[in-house]
């Protein structure tokens, strides 16, 4: 039997502002099993990114309800979330988020500081994990000093700190040129097949997404599982 | 070093990246240094005046004074003398004679005689060539007498004579006048226990025992051990007891001026509350970030109190620093000449007490951080979700 990765039901959110609320989607529902690498696609502005926050517990749905490896995030204190999430959920933004005031090992090394791990704990996994993202020259350098891709791959690594169990990436390749994009999506081939993680990658390059195990379109109408290039007769 | 101060840390030295935070920080830091800074200094100059008086009061008070609980003189002054000699750390006991009289000048020049405490002299003052009185400087000026001059002692008790009852009255020698700066009485008189039993008509006993400690500190003590020994009968006072209403308008003058001066403190408090708030909104981006590699909303809080923290401590520490070395040179220097005719002192002097600084910067510090709690809160209940969203 296949175990459930990422499970949600019913998902609606809309946001309340200065001016009149937008409902980003309602009623939507998402199942991924383990393992998976996925791909989400779709016009700006159905939610793609708003559905990875949902998963990863750093925003709450008006109604629903998501599962994420069979935890109920709504049912866990703000404290467990923020743990489980440490230990089991990385996240990829598009504009990267390094932050500014600090090096890249140091970006790196955040999610095992916030772990509790000692600084020379957590600086040594940071530069076993900028090795493996092939910047190991390059730990010493504030964020602002780095190109755009090697930005991008800092910011997978710092999603590997602590090894976890699902992979958001919300378009981690939208703002590099196509050589870059090409090379991060290699890396995050590459580091979910080496850790079993189930990956989901919001996208709007489909030659990428035609690349991942499992395509999904997202609309007005809610999120639907999508044949592949190579599937399509 | 824990997450949160290493993130508190690198927000303040990168702050300088960023020209107004900056501003605003290094302008809370120099407020709170120049507040903490002048209630030190306010303080100390306080207690160089208010340490001179209460050394005053430790030299001229008595330190022990035994009366009775009632009445007006000691049933047995005997037992209580005795029972004072005993105490460990007594240098010397006497016993008080007082009462009421009118002083005059010796010649009746003065229009009209002024009322005044008399009392004997603790020592130093004999009749040996005849009765012999100081007199305070105030009183001195009021019955127009100097150093040798004679002045006239009319007691309020009478005596029989063929020529009916009389106010029984001495003539004394000024044998000197004390200025005693701010426990200046303005009518008292001292004279010699004799002339003080001539007047007040008690051949005997006293109205009171008085000692005086090797360690005046050591009074409280004493004092119970003199009740232990002598019974309810008796009133034991210490010198702080004695000196109550002036010890209380000392502490009343201290109070006044901290809540006063700490308004500055206050003040700079205002500027970190402005300083981490606009902290707070510069880095919204980065809470978000924090709490997707999972950070809970307390150690965001932590962040912010953290910061708070550092501008308190680094604010406090030059002002310590600021304060107690101005107060030091204001003394040792003599910085600020006072004239010695009029205030007894040839200059201001200034006292830091190790407690009254360490009040001071907790109380700094304790503001810095209740100034912190307002945006740090609001740090933690960011939704982490828009921010980022928002930072696109």
């Amino acid at each position: 039997m296949t175990t459930l990765a990422i499970k949600a039901g019913n998902l609606s959110r809309t946001y309340t502002g200065e001016g009149a609320p937008v409902t980003v989607f309602s009623g939507l529902s998402f199942e991924l099993p383990e393992g998976v690498f996925a791909a989400v696609m779709g016009p700006s502005g159905v939610g793609k990114s708003t559905l990875l926050h949902l998963i990863g517990g750093i925003d709450r749905p008006d109604t629903g309800r998501v599962e994420v490896f069979g935890e109920s995030l709504a049912e866990m204190t703000p404290r467990s979330r923020a743990r489980f999430r440490n230990e089991r959920i990385g996240f990829v933004f598009q504009f990267h988020h390094l932050l500014p005031e600090f090096t890249a090992e140091e970006n790196v090394a955040f999610p095992e500081r916030i772990a509790g791990a000692t600084p020379r704990q957590a600086q040594r996994r940071a530069r076993e994990l900028l090795d493996r993202v092939g910047l190991s020259d390059r730990g010493h350098h504030g964020a602002r000093a780095l190109s755009g891709g090697e930005q991008q791959r800092v910011a997978i690594a710092r999603a590997l700190a602590r090894s976890p169990s699902l992979l958001l990436a919300d378009e981690p390749t939208g703002n590099l040129d196509a050589a870059a994009a090409q090379a991060v999506f290699a890396l995050l081939r590459e580091l979910h097949a080496e850790r079993g993680m189930t990956t989901v990658l919001v996208t709007h390059n489909p030659d990428l997404a035609n690349r991942c195990d499992r395509l999904f379109t997202m609309s007005r109408e809610g999120i639907a599982a999508s044949p592949r290039l190579s599937e399509r007769g | 070093m824990r997450f949160e101060t290493f993130v508190a840390l690198r927000y303040l030295v990168a702050s300088r990246r960023r020209a107004h935070v900056a501003l605003i920080a290094t302008i809370s830091i120099v407020g709170l240094a120049v507040g903490v800074a002048a209630l030190i200094v306010s303080l100390a100059l306080l207690s160089g005046f208010q340490d001179r008086i209460r050394r005053q009061m430790m030299e001229r008070s008595a330190h022990l004074r035994v009366s009775p609980a009632r009445g007006a003189r000691l049933a047995d002054a005997e037992r209580v003398r005795q029972a004072l000699d005993r105490l460990p750390g007594v240098a010397a006991v006497s016993p008080a004679i007082e009462g009421r009289a009118w002083a005059s000048d010796a010649g009746g020049a003065t229009a009209a005689a002024v009322p005044v405490r008399y009392r004997n002299a603790p020592a130093g003052l004999t009749d040996e060539s005849g009765p012999a009185a100081r007199v305070t400087a105030s009183l001195a000026a009021r019955v127009h007498v100097g150093e040798g001059d004679s002045m006239r002692l009319t007691s309020s008790r009478m005596r029989l004579t063929p020529i009916g009852l009389i106010p029984v009255a001495v003539i004394a020698r000024v044998d000197g006048v004390q200025r005693t700066g701010a426990l200046e009485k303005s009518a008292e008189v001292e004279v010699s226990e004799e002339t003080a039993r001539v007047l007040s008509g008690m051949t005997a006993g006293a109205a009171a025992y008085e000692a005086r400690l090797r360690d005046p500190r050591q009074a409280a003590a004493a004092a119970r051990s003199a009740q232990r020994a002598l019974g309810p009968e008796y009133r034991v006072e210490t010198w702080r007891e004695l000196n109550a209403p002036l010890a209380f308008a000392l502490r009343l003058e201290k109070a006044v001026i901290f809540v006063t001066v700490a308004l500055v403190i206050l003040v700079a408090a205002l500027n970190i509350v402005s300083n981490i708030a606009l902290t707070v909104v510069e880095k919204k981006r980065d809470l978000g970030v924090f709490t997707a590699m999972g950070a809970a909303p307390g150690s965001l809080e932590r962040i912010y109190l953290t910061l708070g923290g550092v501008i308190g401590i680094a604010g406090t520490g030059i002002g310590v620093l600021l304060g107690v070395g101005l107060s030091v040179a204001l003394d040792r220097f003599r910085l600020v000449p006072l004239p010695t005719d009029v205030y007894l002192l040839s200059h201001v002097p200034f006292a830091v007490h190790p407690g009254e600084v360490a009040a001071v910067a907790g109380f700094a510090l304790a503001t810095a951080l209740a100034a912190a709690v307002l945006p740090a809160r609001s740090a933690a209940r960011l939704a982490p979700g828009e921010a980022i969203r928002l930072s696109r």
